[in-house]
């Protein structure tokens, strides 16, 4: 009797967000059946991508007990850089190599502040939020505040053009990412080795783990998605903008808590997480939709976030006996 | 040799902290009148008070989270809802035409502390979270930062409630001294005082430390650690809204994005000043050193002619700088 209904709760908060994420579209669908119209979920899902691809990211980092608060300020700063350099004539290929370049090269300084300097995450990362950002705008022209003009033909491709089912390209890359790093966190040691870091550092460093280093990699990881998101973003909207990862940070830590990572590490999913990145968009989009104003949003994440957590607790709770 | 040093005695890790931070200001401050053109004269200095005023009232209570241990990232927030609800308990119920001049119509004192005690309801949201549910306090404030902006914008429907206001709500805001030392300046001074006392003075201000310092020593030797945190939450979201009060006052207007984006700077000042985030270690006086540091850069730059997309780069540059040299100082402090 005991087994049985530990059991049960055990699987009620491992199915928890997809609940959710029924609940949701549910929801909203049955309020307006616009919800459901195929133009509208080819939008969230486009709209999506960004946050997908940077969350993969943020989750293995929260599980390893870090955190990563300057993933909006990397998504900005590399669809501003991506547009600078498509207007200086670099074309596609180098355009896209270099902002990936950069990518890896901002996640190996969140890294080298977190693991050389040994500072805590999250003020790493809130420098490093503030020092992307404050390049992202110094790169901006003051007037305009935007980068655009002049583009190639064919920038909206990658995250505009149908492919397959009418869903871009890029959102194709961000489905393979996201099996990828699925993959890594179950299977590879790169995923065992995450959570045990994030378990218990030290018995991790102890058991030979060479923690600075896998720690490390996980920001360039993340830096690199959150270049190959800020590519996407650029690409749909045809603009460099230094404010479109505004809020982000935000978004991604509600989606990883969403999918039951727990914020002290050891425990997470990719997948639980992508699923909760899927619930934040559809919130967002579906309120357009259903032509509740925008200043609605912040109270809504609030209240998401905040439920969020304490449905979570309570589970864990009655999960532990 | 050893027993002179001894008995002269040293100072304290924190004094040393807060002393060396100062001189790095005196300096700043002396490079700034040197080379910044018009910087020294009483126009630019005041308006350096009042600009750090408001930043400094929150940081009081953000360090004292902080070195409990703490996170309190909603302060930002329930800025915005000070003002925005102060604004609307007291709005004339009969104001013409659209519904955001319209309000509750109360007395301004009574709207004042029905405006305080909202605010302080966040707060004891926060406390509930973090004291009961033992959840990260980052998140939890996370959270009520956002619902907190979330509910002010939706009050004022993105905007902000300026209209049929009674004559008293900008009193306070019109209030001055000399020139630009406003009513956020006098409460500055007098808050930073009385928060100094409780700080060195007063054994809830030792129980503090305490508990940053070592939360399972502090709860065995008896300090009842979630009611002394749940006291900060509390007293946090209560200064919070305050300042939300009187920055809508001295708008003359309950306006939504009031108070953005300043739970990031005040936690950026607290530890620029030298507060550490492990917490245990750390003064109110960190943080108003550290405002004035960032706000003399700031201002030198802005004065300069750089553009102040600079100074998100000189926050951030600057906090990393300071933490490093202060962990090294402190690290070679006793050889």
């Amino acid at each position: 009797m005991q087994m049985q209904s530990n059991f049960t709760w055990t699987t009620f908060k491992n199915i928890f967000v997809f609940l959710v994420l029924a609940l949701i579209v549910i929801g909203f669908s049955a309020v307006s059946l616009n919800f459901l119209n195929p133009a509208n979920i080819v939008n969230i899902l486009r709209m999506s991508i960004p946050i997908l691809l940077v969350s993969c990211g943020a989750t293995l980092i929260m599980v390893a007990a870090q955190i990563d608060l300057s993933v909006g300020s990397m998504v900005s700063l590399s669809g501003v850089v991506y547009c600078i350099l498509l207007k200086n004539g670099f074309g596609f290929f180098w355009g896209t190599l270099l902002t990936l370049g950069l990518g890896i090269l901002m996640g190996y300084i969140n890294g080298l502040l977190v693991m050389r300097l040994r500072i805590v995450p999250v003020i790493a990362t809130l420098v490093t939020l503030y020092l992307f950002r404050g390049i992202a705008w110094t790169l901006t022209p003051r007037q305009i505040g935007l980068i655009k003009g002049n583009m190639p033909e064919g920038i909206n491709d990658f995250a505009r053009a149908p492919v397959f089912l009418g869903l871009p390209a890029a959102f194709y890359v961000a489905v393979a990412v996201i099996v990828i790093m699925v993959i890594v966190q179950k299977k590879t040691v790169l995923g065992k080795y995450t959570a045990a870091i994030g378990g218990n550092m030290t018995a991790a460093e102890l058991s030979g783990i060479n923690v600075v280093w896998i720690i490390w990699i996980l920001y360039m990881i993340t830096g690199f998605l959150a270049a190959i998101g800020g590519i996407a973003r650029a690409s749909y909207l045809s603009m460099g903008d230094p404010m479109t990862g505004n809020l982000m940070e935000l978004e991604v830590i509600i989606a990883i808590l969403l999918g039951g990572t727990r914020f002290y590490g050891g425990e997470g999913s990719v997948l639980k997480t992508v699923v909760g990145a899927l619930i934040i968009m559809c919130v967002s989009i579906g309120m357009t939709v259903l032509w509740i104003p925008p200043y609605w949003q912040s109270f809504a994440k609030g209240i998401v976030l905040i439920g969020t957590v304490a449905v979570y607790t309570l589970i864990t709770k009655k999960v532990e006996g | 040799m050893l027993g002179r040093k001894t008995v002269i005695g040293k100072m304290s890790n924190e004094s040393f902290i807060v002393l060396s931070m100062f001189g790095v200001l005196i300096i700043f401050f002396i490079a700034a009148s040197l080379l910044v053109p018009r910087f020294f004269n009483i126009q630019t200095i005041s308006n350096q008070l009042s600009q750090q005023a408001e930043l400094i009232i929150l940081a009081i209570f953000v360090t004292f989270l902080l070195v409990s241990g703490n996170f309190d990232l909603s302060v930002g927030g329930i800025v915005g809802l000070g003002a925005v609800l102060s604004a609307y308990f007291c709005q004339s119920p009969t104001g013409a035409g659209m519904e955001l001049a319209r309000g509750l119509g109360m007395p301004y004192g009574v709207a004042i502390v029905a405006t305080l005690a909202c605010c302080m309801f966040i707060g004891a949201i926060n406390a509930f979270f973090v004291t009961r549910l033992k959840v990260a306090s980052i998140i939890v404030t996370l959270g009520t930062m956002s619902l907190a902006r979330g509910i002010a914008l939706i009050i004022t429907q993105g905007s902000q409630r300026n209209a049929g206001l009674p004559y008293v709500f900008k009193k306070f805001g019109e209030f001055s001294l000399i020139g630009t030392i406003n009513a956020s300046v006098v409460l500055m001074i007098i808050l930073v005082i009385i928060a100094l006392i409780i700080e060195k003075k007063t054994v809830f201000g030792r129980k503090t430390y305490y508990i940053g310092a070592n939360p399972v020593a502090a709860k065995l030797s008896g300090i009842k650690v979630e009611k002394h945190i749940s006291i900060l939450y509390l007293s946090s979201s209560f200064l919070a809204g305050f300042v939300g009060v009187i920055m809508g006052s001295i708008h003359n207007a309950g306006i939504s994005s009031l108070g953005e984006g300043f739970e990031f700077d005040a936690l950026v000042i607290t530890l620029l000043g030298g507060t550490s985030i492990f917490g245990g270690f750390g003064s109110v006086m960190c943080a108003v050193v550290g405002a004035f540091i960032l706000g003399i850069v700031s201002t030198s730059l802005n004065m300069l002619g750089l553009s102040p997309d600079i100074q998100t780069i000189v926050k951030g540059g600057i906090t990393l700088i300071a933490i490093l040299s202060q962990r090294f100082a402190l690290d070679h402090r006793t050889t």
